[in-house]
């Protein structure tokens, strides 16, 4: 409009009239033109369309004073539509030909001059706007309902913080009412510590972000929830940003998986932390080098007889009571835990090593009250290994192991001690690892050898056997016994493995003597078996290593430790009796030594008893009593003597007298290598065929 | 064609002054003031960007600065996070940018040139009308623009007969006395004056409808502006008259629906008016 007036004298006339032709016949548009007469405005002109929007008459409206168009105009305001400077825009009640008030849109524009003016009215509310309305309205309505019966906590911004709607599960949620928290209300719903982390997805959320944060919320009734609260960005054209939120309780889930955490990290029994969790706990504490962290291992002393004699409720009565008496009697800060069994580790920090003796002393006393179990009153006691972390302590594990260590030397000095792990003990346990590793690998090698004792009959003093003796010549300590290395490989689980080379080499070298001397080769050898590998699964192996290298059955002895026998007899008779139905000597090693039944050794599917070499070695001081009753008994229960560790010719004639079957000793033959054996037995061998 | 004769109308004694002038002032105010003019003119439009629209912001220190302390607010529960002017333009919406921009551009920042606790007032209305406002079925922050605004009328007024607008102001003490008054003396009062600037400026029909309606007791349309009238008048004018609420509320609000909204805009009041203010 601006414009056409502004170039008015450059549009020529045809182009004015061409326009004035389409205003004055349009009935999609409105126009009237007023103007001033005397102190007055009246209509001067319509067109079509302002005819049909309101309904007067062309000779009507022409003469019509322009406050009885508008009747809502005051008498001043007519000024404030008709201003001859500027156009107005004004949203009015125009009055038409049937008396009914019609809400228009009404822009004036003065003509130059300021008497006259061109007026446009465009209804506001036709059918298309009504209708546009009407969706919005539904879509406003059906969100509301939505978001109103939801059972998400749903929020909906107005600005900033400020909320402009709340649903019922939201309220549900918080225990308040809408109204409470419309605007910034909500906010005190929110956990004071929690309230910067909102505010800061808030503001990403406005700035177009989808995002989340977990915020505890604080209910009416004090009560705590904890929620993930998720926001989305909401653009209204012409307004600004907002955010919608969703609320989920995650209260109940996180207490289950906090259960669940603790059920993994505790006993169920006594409720004490358990072994992994000590072992997180001292791992986050240990600083190496930095000391001041101690451990106490604790095992009940005779636990075992409590829960045999009391039965198992009341041993679990005991840990209870053991568990509940540590509790209270550490310090604040301290942990203690069940490491397992009868055993509990307790950690304290900021420690030396009198403390932690004292807190030792402290437990002990305070474990050894007397209690009640099954009618019965018990104290308990506890060995207690103490550890204080040292420089030497390089991983958080050593620590534990260190106070296990500990705790064994309190228990081998006789229960209900403690034991400090010192220096020259730290060193002893650690030298015993490195053993164990180095057997590990000896095994592995194969660098534990045999060597081989020839063992005579008694009568003809010709060899009938030999012994398989393991040897292991460590390449920097130098040979190492046998006592030593074999009770290390049964604690450290290396015992099957050395069984199995032992018999394996054994074969092998039986083959391999039969190749070199046929008929002189040793018709029997025997194999030391322990105790750990008398299980279901030797007879299989020992049928395996005569297979291997094609040996008959009786090619093998296999010697059992009386004290290995009585360990547990039945399933030892049963493991004897399969190897004896493969075909295989049994003989009873060391006997005498231990307590056997004599009536249940009657039962076992032995061929030999070996007379320990202590009983032979009293033949010397003239008392040959249990060399003669063990040979005796042999005897009558038809069964054949090894007697070992025979040294002088006197005890092998004394012993020959006795009526022991075999011989067996230094003074005889010493042991000797495969290849040794193999030229000493073409040599002796011959005279025995 | 049927003829309807024309209705009588009224006699109306002519106005002593001509609110054209004033009308006519506000252009001279624009052009001394083009960044709030132009953010009056754009805020509204619906491809308005808060980036768009900090831009302009920006190149006015005072209004900007004005528009990040309102961000800040309590009122926005925002807590001090708004550092930029974008943001600052996102928390607290268009409307309310393009409203301060009023206040800027007629000089109802300059509260030497204001009637007696015009913002006193102000602020109060405009609080009550914005926690009010969803029981009445209103956008809040429409409603808080509203209330910021509705007094323009009777600022212009001030500005233009300082004199004869404060002798209405000492003899009206009613809200309906005092707006008759200024209809006999400008021929319009002061909140119709005021809707008469805001649907020239293009501000949103609900900003404007309210304005029309308030002296009519029967309109809800003029509910919540009547009632946030009267809750501002009960907690800044010393003696006043009090009207019950349910009547001046269409039957919306009763006395108990008052008393927390008296809490909630008396705590806000002041750091509203800060903000409104030039420093």
């Amino acid at each position: 409009m601006t414009a056409v007036i502004a170039s008015d004298d450059h549009v020529p006339p045809e182009i004015v009239s061409s326009v004035f032709y389409s205003a004055s016949v349009s009935d999609s548009l409105a126009l009237l033109v007023a103007e001033t007469a005397g102190r007055t405005q009246r209509i001067a002109w319509a067109n079509e369309g302002a005819v049909q929007l309101l309904g007067y008459g062309l000779a009507d409206l022409s003469t019509m004073p322009v406050e009885q168009l508008f009747p809502t105009l005051g008498g001043g305001e007519l000024k404030l539509l008709l201003r001859r400077e500027r156009s107005a825009r004004r949203t009015l009640q125009v009055r038409t030909a049937s008396g009914a008030l019609v809400e228009a849109g009404v822009i004036t524009t003065p003509s130059p001059g300021g008497r006259r003016w061109t007026v446009m009215l465009r209804a506001t509310a036709n059918e298309q706007e009504r209708a546009l309305r009407a969706t919005a309205d539904a879509h406003e309505r059906r969100f509301s309902a939505l978001t109103e019966r939801s059972p998400v906590p749903t929020l909906l911004s107005e600005q900033g913080m400020r909320l402009a709607h709340v649903n019922d599960a939201f309220c549900g949620l918080v225990g308040r009412g809408a109204d409470q928290m419309l605007g910034t209300g909500w906010i005190d719903t929110i956990h004071p510590d929690d309230l910067d982390a909102v505010i800061e997805q808030v503001s990403a959320a406005l700035d177009g972000g989808e995002v989340e944060v977990q915020a505890r919320l604080v209910r009416d009734d004090g009560a705590l929830r904890t929620t993930v609260i998720r926001f989305a960005h909401l653009f209204t054209p012409g307004v600004g940003a907002g955010f919608v939120a969703t609320i989920e309780d995650i209260t109940d889930r996180l207490a289950f998986e906090a259960q669940l955490a603790h059920q993994a990290n505790h006993d169920p029994l006594t409720g004490l932390p358990n072994r992994t969790l000590l072992a997180e706990y001292v791992a986050e504490r240990f600083r190496p080098a930095a000391g001041g962290l101690a451990c106490l291992f604790l095992d009940l002393d005779n636990f075992k007889v409590v829960n045999d004699s009391l039965g198992h409720t009341s041993g679990d009565e005991l840990l209870v009571e053991v568990a509940d008496r540590l509790r209270a009697t550490v310090r604040p800060g301290d942990l203690v835990a069940r490491f397992g069994g009868d055993e509990f580790v307790v950690v304290c920090e900021r420690v030396d090593e009198d403390d932690a003796v004292a807190l030792a002393e402290r437990i002990t006393a305070a474990l050894s009250r007397p209690m009640r179990l099954g009618g019965v009153d018990v104290r308990p006691h506890a060995s207690v290994g103490v550890t204080v972390q040292t420089a030497e302590h390089v991983a958080p594990e050593e620590l534990i192991r260190d106070c296990d260590i500990a705790m064994y030397q309190a228990k081998a000095g006789g229960k209900g001690r403690i034991s400090v792990l010192d220096q020259e003990a730290r060193a002893q346990a650690r030298d015993k690892l490195r053993l164990v590793t180095e057997l590990r690998d000896a095994i592995d090698d194969r660098a534990i050898t045999l060597l081989y004792q020839p063992i005579f009959g008694t009568v003809s003093r010709t060899p009938v056997a030999v012994e398989s003796l393991a040897r292991w010549d460590h390449p920097v300590r130098g040979p190492i016994s046998p006592s030593v290395f074999v009770p290390l490989a049964e604690e450290s689980g290396l015992i099957a493995g050395l069984g199995l080379l032992v018999l394996d080499e054994t074969c092998r070298q039986l083959a391999e003597w039969d190749r070199l001397t046929g008929a002189a080769a040793p018709p029997r050898a025997n194999v030391n078996v322990s105790a750990l590998q008398l299980d279901g699964n030797l007879p299989d192996q020992v049928l395996a290593a005569l297979q291997r290298h094609e040996l008959h059955p009786s090619r093998i002895s296999i010697e059992i430790t009386e004290s290995a026998l009585m360990k547990d007899p039945e399933s030892a008779q049963k493991v004897l009796q399969q190897l004896r139905d493969l075909g295989v000597e049994l003989a009873i090693d060391d006997f005498g030594t231990g307590y056997s039944s004599l009536a249940y050794l009657r039962h076992l599917p032995v061929q030999c008893l070996k007379v320990d070499r202590s009983f032979v070695a009293e033949l010397g001081d003239g008392h040959g009593e249990i060399a003669s009753a063990v040979i005796a008994l042999a005897r009558n229960l038809n069964l054949c003597t090894v007697a070992e560790g025979v040294e002088t010719a006197e005890q092998a004639d004394e012993l020959g007298r006795l009526g022991a079957t075999y011989l067996q000793g230094f003074n005889l033959a010493e042991p000797m290598t495969g290849g040794h054996a193999a030229a000493w037995f073409a040599v002796h061998g011959e005279t025995t065929t | 064609m049927t003829v309807t004769p024309f209705p009588e109308l009224a006699p109306v004694p002519a106005p002593v002054f001509d609110v054209e002038t004033i009308l006519a002032g506000i252009d001279t105010m624009a052009a001394q003031k083009p960044v709030a003019a132009q953010l009056v003119s754009v805020a509204n439009s619906e491809d308005t960007s808060a980036k768009e629209l900090s831009r302009i912001l920006a190149s006015d220190v005072a209004l900007a600065g004005r528009v990040m302390k309102l961000a800040n607010s309590a009122y926005f529960g925002m807590r001090g996070r708004v550092t930029s002017l974008q943001f600052a333009v996102t928390v607290v919406g268009f409307t309310t940018v393009r409203t301060m921009a009023t206040v800027a551009l007629t000089d109802l920042d300059d509260e030497s040139r204001l009637p007696e606790n015009f913002w006193d007032f102000t602020t109060h209305l405009a609080l009550a009308a914005s926690t009010l406002a969803p029981r009445f079925g209103e956008r809040p922050q429409d409603a808080l623009c509203l209330g910021l605004l509705a007094q323009l009328g009777a600022a212009l007024l001030f500005h233009n007969d300082k004199e004869g607008y404060g002798e209405i102001a000492a003899a009206e003490p009613t809200f309906a006395g005092r707006r008759a008054a200024e209809t006999r003396r400008y021929g319009i009062n002061s909140l119709r004056l005021t809707a008469v600037a805001l649907e020239q400026w293009g501000f949103p029909a609900p900003m404007v409808v309210p304005l029309k309606h308030v002296d009519d007791y029967r309109a809800p349309e003029g509910a919540l502006l009547r009632s946030c009238f009267e809750i501002a008048a009960r907690l800044t004018t010393e003696d006043y008259d009090t009207v019950p609420i349910v009547r001046v509320s269409c039957g919306q609000l009763r006395e108990d629906d008052v008393v927390p909204v008296l809490d909630v805009v008396r705590a806000d009041a002041d750091e509203l008016r800060r903000a409104m203010l030039a420093d």
